[in-house]
């Protein structure tokens, strides 16, 4: 797994991937729908995945000396990697927000999502969604990816829209809560690292089953 | 001694194609030429070969493994080179083998270094920057530096010059000398007269014939008359009345 890994990062990724983790930074904006960064964090993954066509990266990982699948496995550890690097800075930036700034008016009167830890499972779900409909979307054929990709958005901005507006629901505002770690925000968080991992266990067995079928 | 590769009866079927079932074998310094027509199925044979296109039926031995239960220690064993591609292209070289050596077991960075300097290649140039005679021989030199016992090859004479795929022809001799066995491709019936032991025929996708290379000339001869070249052959075999 290290090994292709370290192919991914080095032959493959876009250098996009890698900037578009700064995306994560949208978590100090006040007054902005601040899981948009991680759409962005995906969007900077999807780059790779036009690299990789590209440059038949596919074709060029099954002929290495591995299974057919660990094709897919690079793709999944790859987006994982990058995933894991963007949340570790979001919930860094979430704590330093809910700790150090939480009383700042911009934050206290902010009618957009603040970053807290529903924040933190809204972004997991962003980051689930990109697995279940892009990436295994992709492996469908291993070389279409716009449509997955539109799909993913449209997933991926309703979710951010329903983020927006739960906190607005009266007995939900605590889950906008700029300072507080509260029950409904725990709630979000688990269900976001439930699907996360939930859902990109799916997505892979679904992947690698697509992927053996079909031809390159 | 056991050979280095045994496909039977693979079959694949597309809507507008059907490969139908293919067998035969190869030993060690064996060169054999897969020869057809274009679309003949040669490139969907040895993709199937090597599990880049899912085959509906049939096997393949590699070295007396089974290739989709040992797929990874299989491809220790071989190499895969196809002319027209480049992959990577914006790649040094040296980045390129710097990540792939690192999945061979027996990568062997002197041979590395002998390759490179006998086929010229600087490693400091991109994938983009090789000329097509070129990005076959870097995709050899990746295949002979972890030893591969077994070289699978489409169409890498394709789009060379005649000196080039001389050259080429040259080194699947000196390889074959060495003990490796090599499954190629082409359309270009002098390259195999230069250097094929074997030849294996398909024709629609079905397997008009395998056989030593005299043998398969002389079972021809016989139908058509006089000594017949391997292109004499193969316009026989593919003779079709044009009509406009």
């Amino acid at each position: 797994m290290k090994k292709l890994l370290y192919k991914e990062m080095k032959l493959t990724a876009h250098p996009l991937s890698y900037f578009f983790i700064l995306f994560a930074l949208m978590a100090m904006i006040p007054g902005y729908p601040i899981a948009v960064g991680g759409y962005f964090v995906c969007l900077g993954l999807f780059y790779t995945y036009q690299q990789a066509r590209e440059c038949d990266d596919i074709t060029y990982t099954v002929m290495l000396p591995v299974r057919k699948r660990d094709a897919v496995k690079a793709k999944y550890v790859f987006a994982i990697f990058i995933e894991c690097v963007a949340f570790l800075l979001s919930l860094i930036l979430t704590m330093v927000r809910m700790n150090a700034l939480g009383g700042a008016v911009v934050y206290a009167s902010n009618p957009m999502m603040n970053a807290n830890a529903a924040y933190l499972g809204y972004l997991l779900m962003i980051y689930g969604l990109f697995h279940l409909i892009f990436i295994r979307g992709f492996f469908r054929t291993a070389y279409k990816y716009g449509k997955p990709f539109v799909v993913f958005t449209i997933a991926g901005f309703v979710l951010i829209g329903i983020g927006e507006v739960l906190h607005h629901i009266p007995g939900l505002t605590g889950l906008n809560d700029p300072a507080m770690v509260n029950a409904p925000q725990l709630v979000i968080l688990v269900l976001g690292l439930l699907f996360y991992v939930g859902g990109t266990a799916v997505a892979y067995a679904a992947s690698v089953k697509d992927f053996e079928r079909i031809d390159l | 001694m056991g050979y280095v590769l045994e496909v039977d009866g693979i079959t694949k079927k597309y809507p507008a194609f059907e490969l139908k079932p293919i067998s035969f074998h190869m030993e060690a310094g064996e060169v054999m030429g897969f020869i057809g027509r274009n679309g003949a199925g040669k490139t969907t044979t040895l993709k199937s070969i090597l599990n880049l296109v899912h085959p509906e039926a049939g096997s393949v031995r590699v070295l007396g493994m089974e290739y989709l239960e040992h797929e990874d220690e299989v491809k220790q064993q071989i190499g895969y080179a196809v002319g027209g591609i480049s992959y990577y292209k914006n790649k040094k070289i040296k980045d390129i083998i710097a990540i792939t050596k690192t999945f061979y077991e027996n990568w062997d960075e002197q041979e590395y270094r002998h390759f490179l300097a006998a086929f010229k290649l600087d490693e400091e140039k991109r994938l983009k920057e090789l000329s097509e005679g070129m990005k076959v021989k870097f995709y050899l030199t990746i295949a002979l530096s972890h030893h591969a016992k077994l070289l699978i090859l489409d169409e890498p004479t394709s789009g060379l010059d005649p000196v080039s795929r001389d050259e080429m022809n040259e080194i699947f001799r000196k390889l074959a000398e060495k003990g490796v066995a090599i499954l190629f491709s082409t359309h270009i019936t002098s390259d195999l007269e230069k250097c094929a032991d074997t030849i294996t025929y398909i024709k629609n996708g079905e397997l008009v014939k395998t056989a030593p290379m005299s043998d398969f000339i002389t079972s021809y001869a016989a139908e058509m008359g006089g000594e017949p070249s391997l292109e004499d052959i193969m316009v026989y075999i593919e003779k079709e009345e044009v009509n406009l």
